[in-house]
This record gives structure tokens, sequence and C-alpha cells, in this order.
């Protein structure tokens, strides 16, 4: 039995609150750094790879590798295995605690991030994933056009610009080389490869990929699916992974304070505006046209227009609905939250190629559920990040554009305790007002709050205290900082992204009548559109930094 | 607020279910179970007609699918003063 009575009710037993503590606990872990210790630098991290040179000469080393220099001599291998052993022991604990069936959960748990790791690994191949040289895209007629990096784009081409000082070219001092020199230069940076054919994606191959995986089990191997499901949590995976996108926006924020700030106003101040159309219109459109019932209209306008299952729940509750209907409504946007994740991703970085940050924004005002809006946002922030490169030379900072999504998201949770409350004070006091002389407590506000923001802001703002209060801390802290903001919070999306589609059933669609109907309508010719004006009008000029140095 | 006695609230599919250790009541709306509380109070003689007390109906979340529950973990409280 589980009733939310005191306002520390839950803390053990939800994965809400084990997202803020798996969060908080790698972030302290990563602060060690300050001290010179290192409790973080075990975790894994991909590497890119090429297949023939793979083939030629076989080693872990050239797939992954430990992430901290502290543990540069253990063995890659080890390095997984590491990762393996912490975090299931980790989520395991955190199962017993949300009483779930731990031994499936953890079998479960094990298949998935096998599953996990293999598609991010193979999604790491250098034709898939490398990006080609700064001087493959401006000077390709000196350079050749089919130099790829297998590291970051600026390493990479540093190091090109580094052997041709060795060979006698300045680059500098704007000197260019001959095509043989280049050749030369091309061939002694460590991570420059030439090959035949480059997709270029960047990142985005890897969580499309496992998006894939996850749907083709969640919807053609349902045995298995059923199997993995007690261990499928992608909203816990990926709540987790924003308490460490905290740290990223941290980190960002040291070196564009105003921007961070600016960006997290125009989320708030976007998603305000948004609500006050979304809901009336989606709420008008269910009673008027499809002539639903007040409560079912209410949940599903909320669904809709709000944060997803977390808003049908909520309101469900506020109005004091029969459970079934936000049940009927969460299996709704679970299954159309998968439609945004695939869909819109490539539609905006195709229709608006140089309106980052009005993308993301619109994105996070648009994609119900967290999980399913922030593996959005991390595949348009790969998808615009490489294409403007491909087409610029020019590299935006990666993650401004997943910030976006997640930062209006998380403003639209916030609001959703808010929203809840009101709502319940409007149906129990006017709508219908009984005889009986029930009361609504704010601890309902409480109880409706999204307790993994707070892990986000601890871990945004202690990062920016650092750098305000102790800036001689800063590169310290980095290095615990980027293990905990990068590979470890790259494994829950990408356990997200897994988990994500095999909860993802489209049967479940069949036999939803008026209710899918008006959730298309309203979901594609109503909260899409408004939802990019009003990014647009919010966010409009907004650029990410410039990768640099 | 403080409640004079504190039950479970649930749904069958039908009706709304409230019961503690001691008593169990329901009703297909929150009028008809309130009344059917209230009969159900009276009986045990542990309150007296005319008597008004506040009863706390927290609801069960572990009736919520456990696929749901990872997405929010609060449906409601009500609260409900009542003369006997």
């Amino acid at each position: 039995m589980t009733v939310n009575r005191k306002w520390t009710d839950g803390m053990l037993s939800t994965e809400d609150w084990w997202a803020v503590w798996l969060g908080l606990l790698m972030f302290f872990a990563g602060l060690f750094t300050i001290w010179g210790v290192d409790l973080v630098g075990w975790m894994t991290k991909t590497k890119t790879w090429e297949i023939t040179n793979l083939l030629a000469d076989f080693s872990w080393g050239k797939l992954v590798a430990p992430a901290g220099k502290a543990y540069k001599e253990m063995h890659p291998f080890v390095s997984l295995l590491t990762t393996y052993v912490v975090f299931t022991a980790l989520v395991c604990v955190g199962a017993y605690f949300q009483r779930l069936n731990v031994k499936r959960f953890f079998w479960g748990f094990t298949v998935i991030f096998f599953i996990t790791w293999s598609v991010w690994i193979i999604g790491h191949e250098a034709h898939f994933k490398a990006l080609k040289t700064t001087q493959s895209v401006m000077q390709s007629e000196i350079y050749g056009s089919d130099v790829y990096c297998t590291s970051k784009v600026n390493t990479c081409s540093k190091e090109i610009n580094k052997a041709l000082k060795g060979l006698g070219v300045n680059t500098a001092a704007g000197q260019q080389p001959d095509a043989e020199t280049a050749a030369k230069a091309v061939d002694e940076a460590k991570h420059a490869v030439r090959l035949s054919w480059g997709l270029q994606l960047g990142g985005g191959f890897s969580y499309m990929l496992a998006l894939a995986v996850g749907l083709l089990i969640g919807n053609l191997f349902r045995g298995l699916a059923g199997f993995l499901r007690e261990a499928a949590k992608p909203e816990w995976f990926i709540k987790t992974a924003i308490v460490y996108l905290g740290i990223k926006l941290g980190l960002m924020s040291m070196k564009a304070t105003g921007f961070a700030v600016e960006l997290a106003l125009a989320g708030a101040a976007a998603t305000f505006v948004a609500y006050l159309f979304f809901w009336p219109i989606v709420y008008t459109l269910g009673r008027k046209v499809f002539k639903l019932r007040r409560d079912a209209s209410a949940v599903l306008s909320s669904g809709i227009s709000i944060c997803g299952v977390s808003a049908a729940i909520a309101t469900a509750g506020a109005i004091r609905a029969r459970p079934v209907l936000p049940i009927a409504v969460s299996m709704l946007i679970v299954v159309f939250a998968m439609f945004e994740l695939v869909v819109l991703p490539t539609l905006y970085s195709t229709v608006a190629p140089d309106q980052p940050i009005v993308n993301g924004a619109a994105m996070g005002m648009t994609v119900k559920t967290d999980g399913a809006d922030a593996a959005a946002g991390a595949i348009l922030d790969e998808l615009m990040v490489a294409n403007h490169y491909r087409k610029t030379g020019v590299q935006w900072e990666p993650d401004w554009i997943l910030s976006a999504a997640v930062l209006t998201k998380i403003w639209i949770d916030v609001f959703i305790g808010v929203w809840a409350f009101l709502l319940a004070l409007i149906w129990v006091y006017k709508v219908e007002r009984k005889p009986g002389q029930e009361h609504v407590g704010p601890s309902e506000i409480w109880f409706r709050f999204p307790k993994f923001v707070l892990g986000y802001f601890i871990a945004w703002f202690t990062y920016v205290g650092i750098a305000v209060w102790f800036p001689e801390a800063i590169k310290a802290a980095s290095a615990g900082a980027n293990i905990v903001q990068s590979p470890m919070r790259g494994m829950m999306f990408m356990l997200t992204f897994v988990a994500i589609g095999v909860i993802t059933d489209f049967g479940k669609l069949k036999g939803m009548g008026r209710l899918a109907v008006l959730y298309a309508i309203a979901l594609f010719a109503i909260i899409a559109p408004i939802a990019y004006v009003v990014a647009y009008i919010f966010h409009r000029g907004m650029m990410p930094p410039i990768l640099t140095g | 607020m403080k409640a004079d006695i504190e039950f479970t609230l649930v749904h069958d599919g039908r009706r709304w279910v409230v019961r503690n250790e001691t008593f169990e009541a329901q009703g297909e709306q929150f009028e008809t179970l309130d009344a059917d509380l209230k009969r159900a109070l009276l009986e045990s003689g542990r309150f007296s007609r005319g008597e008004r007390i506040t009863i706390f109906m927290g609801y069960d979340f572990d009736t919520i699918p456990t696929w749901l529950r990872q997405y929010h973990t609060h449906y409601f409280n009500r609260c409900v003063t009542v003369d006997l």
C-alpha cells in the first residue's frame, strides 16, 4: 500500500526520488576531483572506431576506454564490467526500495545494459558517426573531401595544423600547404582517418539505432519485451540523466552564464504562454466537437497540452476521475510520444536548420513524457550540430539545443503541480460542489512536484557556485564533472532509448477510437504549431555558442 | 489538517472503496461513498450522532499499474469534514 501522507513519503519508494539519489550520488562522487580523488574515472566511454582497422587488429581499447586519467591503466573491458557492476548494483538497490521484483529487474537490466552498450559501440563506427575535419569541409581541394575525425573535430583539426607546422607550414600565419604536404599532415594526425563514405550523423546515429532496436523488441519480440519490462524504466533513466545534465548546464554556464539564464527565463515565459493556449483549445475541442465527458476532456487536455502521462494522472486525481481514465489516456500519450520522437527531430532540423534554440524549445513544449522529450532533444542536438557543421564548417557547442528542449519541459513539469492544485480547487469547490465539506490541501502541490528537478538545479547551481566563489577549483572540478555529464549521461540516454522502445507497443492504439483521433488532431494541428510559434517568439535570435579551441 | 480517522481509498473498477483495519465503505459516487461511510462509523459506536469529524482518505497508488508509476507518484487524497 502506498499513500502519500507526509512530505517525506516516497523518498525511498519512487523512481522520481531515485533519479535524485542516483543523480546526486554520482554528482557528489564527481566533485571529489577537486581534492585530487577520482571516484568516477572507472566509467567507460565510447570511442569512434573504423571497421577495417578493427578487423585487422582487434582490441577492446579501440572501442571503449576508462573515462578518467587516473584509470588509464585499467583494461577497457574491465572498465566496462565495472560500469555494469556499479550501475546494476545501484539500480537494483533502487528497484528493491521501489518494491519491484529485484530478480526480474536484475536480469532485465543486465540484458538492456548489454544491448545498450552493443548498440552504442556499433553507433560509434566511423562511417556512421565521424564528422569530416574542418580542413576537409572548408578546403577539400587541398586536403580531399574524405578526411574524417575519430575524436572531436577541433582536436583533430588542431592535430593536422600541428603536423603541418612540423612540415614547415604555419596555417596560423595564413600559409597554405600543397596537396602532398596536406596528405602527409593528415597521415600524421592521430585522430584523422580517410573514409570512402560517411554518413556524418554524430552521436545521433547511436540514439536512433537504440530506439529502433527497442521498438523492434517491443513490437516484434513481445515475449522478450515482457521479460525486460520490469527493468525498462525510461522515465527513471532519463530523469537521472537530466540530473547529470544539470552538471553540464553548470559547466556551460561557467562559459556563458548570460545565455544560460536567458535560455531558462525564455523557456519559463514560453511555457507559461503556451499553457494559456493549449489547454482551453483542446478542452473545448474535446467537449464541443468530440462530445467527450467533462472529466475525459480535462484529462486528455492536460495530457496532450502539458506534460503527458504525469499531467493526465495529476489532472485525473485533481478532478477525482476514475483511475481507468488516466490509464487509457496514458497509453495514448506513450505511443504518440514515440511518433513525435521519430518525426520531429528530422522535421525541425530540415525545415528550420538555422533556428537551433527555437527548435529545441519547441520540442520541449510539444513532446510529451520526459523520456521522449529529452531523447528527441538529444537527437535534434546531434543532427543540427552535425548538419550545420557539414554546411558551414562552423561547429555549435553541443548540448545547448538539448538544454533548450529539457528546460522548457522542466518548467512544464514544475507547473503541473500548481495547475493540478488549481484544477482541484475549481473542481471540488465549484464544478462538483457537494454538500460534504471536502478540503484540498496545498500538500497536493508538493506530492505532484517532480523531485528530479531538485537534483537538476542542485547540480546546475553548485557548478555555477564553484565558478563564482572558487574559480581556482574549476579545472579540477571539471575533470570529475565531465565524466558524470558525458559518458554517464550518455549511457543513461542510451538506456532510455532502448527502454522507451521496449515499452512502446503500437498495438495499444487499437480500440482507442475518438480519443486517439482527438489526440492526433490536437497534437499535430494545434499543439505543435502553437508551440513552434511561441518558441519562436521567445527564443528567436538565440544561437548556441560556437565551439572554439 | 489533522484527521479524526484515516482510510485508504481505491477504485475497484465500479465503486470507490475506503477501508482501514476496522471499517470498509463503498459507493459509485463520492456522495454515496460518504453516506455509506457515515453509516459504518455510526454503527461502530465509536462516534456519536451529530458529532463533526474529519476523515482522511489517501489513494493507494499501488493500484495504479506498475508501468505507469514511473511517470507520476500521486493520485489524490481526500480530506472531508462530515456531520454524523
